[in-house]
């Protein structure tokens, strides 16, 4: 039974996690119905800045976070730079090859850079315990959690109730329209992608002290983040957080269930169910935009 | 187009050249070697290819299908003594069972949800090679034996790359013959039509699920056989084989030189090569090389090199520079 509770914990903090970390892609698409399969690969660099900062400039954690935002968005923008034309024209299939290849580019970059070895970000958090009983968690996993929830309160509060989200809202129902009543549309879309990389890379900043940061990961978190989007409704804010918190607590009990080692193999084969039990939904989806 | 018919009667000349190209090139073990690997690799991209030119998605997981060649030609090869011929079939009808099961599955997904859906295939294709006890878990399976496709009174072994050549250059011939038989076949021109004008081709009668199903069907075996001949090659086969750099590879030999462009893929896939194996840059600034290549070209000459070469005939630039696969998600039902 302790057990069982403590692998719920594990669960949550996991699924806000997962949320957290696909909090990017759930904009993107919403918004500018954009994909972007870099995504892993940012958030490894996200890490990789985070940790950096910490050992080798002696930042405190909590400045480091933030150079790799600044990083992660600086990033986005180059690519939303180059891909300009393809997301214009709606280009998805440009858009999907371009991503990878930036993600590709990422992954060589950051081996040169911070070599092929992995490392570990320690934070003030990570090391001290949280106990009740016999359950427990470190106060990184309490801080993962409570960042999920404000990102995702703050994110709904700005779509849903100020000026910027209107026109953001404007943009994602119809990018034309908006720019004939004088939106300029190619800000949004540049916000949106600064937007994803700095969320990706505040994730990365939060969730990577939880395991060794290799250049070579983000491969689950990509297949993690496609699921949490295809399960919230694509575009859907409200419902990436409660799929991300749900997939966290599938994946925390099938890992201590079954395997650990084929956690996203059976993520996956969810994903893949929903999507052959109601493919329209997802279409139906993205054509509602952000809500 | 006048100088098509002209084009074609080139090309068994072409293919001598390049049949002895190894040879004057000064015959090395590794000058072979990197032939025998660009003609792997064409033909794995050229499975890739009939996906993304003709059928218009973008598949991002048929490092699966080139996977499932090595690995049944590995496993059955070593555990089962199977000869060569054996495992070629093993490894074609895997593919076909692995297609027909991504395919049904995949059947109503358009656009990023089927790419999504092909790529997650590949990710977790990943996880059960490296763990997967019977598939050899991260050591791999080692010791797969040199090719042998003797026939009944004919000898027909390679030992070292440069007796494998005439055979991998075999596949790679009649790999591009397929593709060009595709794409004057009725499949194919229904394939187009799919990609270009779904309503069109279902007031023609033509079954969108149908044609994609078959495509899918039609270039799952010729990755496969790639996988099966990169097997023989290098002895050994491991999880690395689903590397995200075959996927890379395999995108950038599709769009380079542009869509439909019948020898473009091994164009580029040579060119690709030649840079990694005689003028590396180590494997990491190699592989920023590669992925900028790939986002340049998409980005700045989303028609391929070759629409850079028909440019100027075009009467508009802004419609020469409309990438051939355009497509929204709003054409989606």
């Amino acid at each position: 039974m302790v057990n069982l509770i403590q692998q719920l914990i594990n669960g949550i903090v996991l699924g806000h996690a997962y949320a957290l970390v696909a909090i990017g892609w759930t904009l993107l698409l919403g918004v500018a119905r954009l994909v972007n399969f870099g995504h892993g690969q940012m958030y490894m660099l996200g890490a990789f800045i985070s940790w950096w900062a910490v050992s080798d400039l002696g930042l405190p954690y909590w400045a480091a976070v933030p150079l790799a935002m600044a990083a992660g968005a600086l990033f986005g923008l180059a690519m939303q730079r180059i891909m300009l034309r393809a997301t214009f024209e709606q280009n998805l299939v440009s858009i999907m090859i371009m991503t990878l290849g930036f993600g590709y580019v990422l992954q060589g970059v950051a081996a040169l850079v911070f070599g092929s070895t992995g490392q570990i970000l320690d934070t003030p958090l990570s090391q001290r315990d949280i106990e009740i009983g016999d359950l427990w968690l470190t106060w990184q996993d309490a801080a993962i959690v409570v960042a999920a929830i404000v990102v995702f309160a703050a994110l709904k509060w700005v779509l849903d109730g100020t000026r910027i989200g209107r026109l953001v809202r404007m943009v994602a129902e119809d990018p034309k329209l908006a720019q004939l009543a004088g939106i300029d549309v190619r800000r949004v879309y540049y916000g949106v992608f600064a937007f994803e990389g700095a969320a990706v890379a505040f994730a990365a900043g939060m969730i990577a002290p939880r395991t060794p940061i290799l250049t070579s990961m983000g491969f689950e978190e990509v297949i993690m983040t496609f699921v949490v989007v295809v399960f919230g409704g694509i575009g859907s804010i409200a419902g990436s957080y409660v799929a991300g918190v749900g997939l966290g607590i599938f994946a925390a009990l099938f890992g201590a269930l079954v395997s650990p080692a084929y956690t996203s193999a059976a993520a996956f084969l969810v994903l893949i169910a929903v999507l052959v039990l109601r493919p329209g939904g997802l279409s139906a989806g993205a054509a509602k935009g952000v809500h | 187009m006048a100088n098509f018919s002209w084009r074609r009667a080139s090309l068994p000349v072409l293919a001598v050249l390049c049949l002895y190209a190894p040879a004057w090139l000064g015959g090395s073990a590794s000058v072979y070697s990197a032939a025998v690997l660009i003609a792997i690799l064409a033909v794995m991209s050229y499975g890739l290819d009939v996906i993304v030119s003709d059928l218009g998605e973008v598949s991002l997981g048929h490092t699966v299908f080139f996977a499932v060649g090595a690995y049944a030609t590995a496993l059955l090869s070593t555990r089962a003594g199977m000869g060569s011929w054996a495992t070629l079939g093993a490894s074609i009808v895997l593919a076909l069972v692995f297609a027909t099961v991504i395919g049904f599955v995949t059947l109503r997904l358009r656009e990023f949800v089927f790419s999504l859906v092909t790529y997650a295939v590949s990710v977790v294709a990943v996880t059960l090679a490296a763990n997967w006890d019977f598939l050899g878990g991260s050591d791999g399976v080692r010791g797969v034996p040199s090719l042998d496709l003797s026939l009944p009174g004919l000898a027909l072994t390679a030992r070292s790359d440069q007796e494998l050549w005439p055979y991998a250059f075999a596949l790679l011939v009649i790999t591009i013959y397929l593709v060009d038989r595709f794409r004057h076949s009725r499949l194919g021109a229904a394939a187009m039509m799919v990609h270009l004008n779904p309503r069109l081709a279902t007031i023609t009668g033509i079954d969108p699920a149908r044609v994609r199903l078959q495509v899918f069907l039609f270039s799952a075996p010729i990755s496969a056989a790639a996988g099966w001949l990169y097997a023989y090659q290098r002895a050994y086969v491991s999880a690395d084989i689903l590397e995200a750099y075959f996927l890379i590879l395999m995108l950038t030999a599709v769009v380079l030189v542009g869509r439909r462009q019948l020898l473009g893929p091994l164009v580029t896939v040579a060119l690709v090569l030649t840079q990694e194996k005689f003028f590396s840059l180590g494997g990491y600034v190699d592989k920023i090389v590669l992925g900028s290549v790939l986002v340049l070209v998409l980005a700045f000459f989303p028609q391929g090199l070759a629409g850079l070469a028909r440019l100027p005939s075009r009467p508009s630039r802004a419609r020469a520079s409309r990438p051939p696969a355009a497509t929204t998600l709003e054409n989606l039902k």
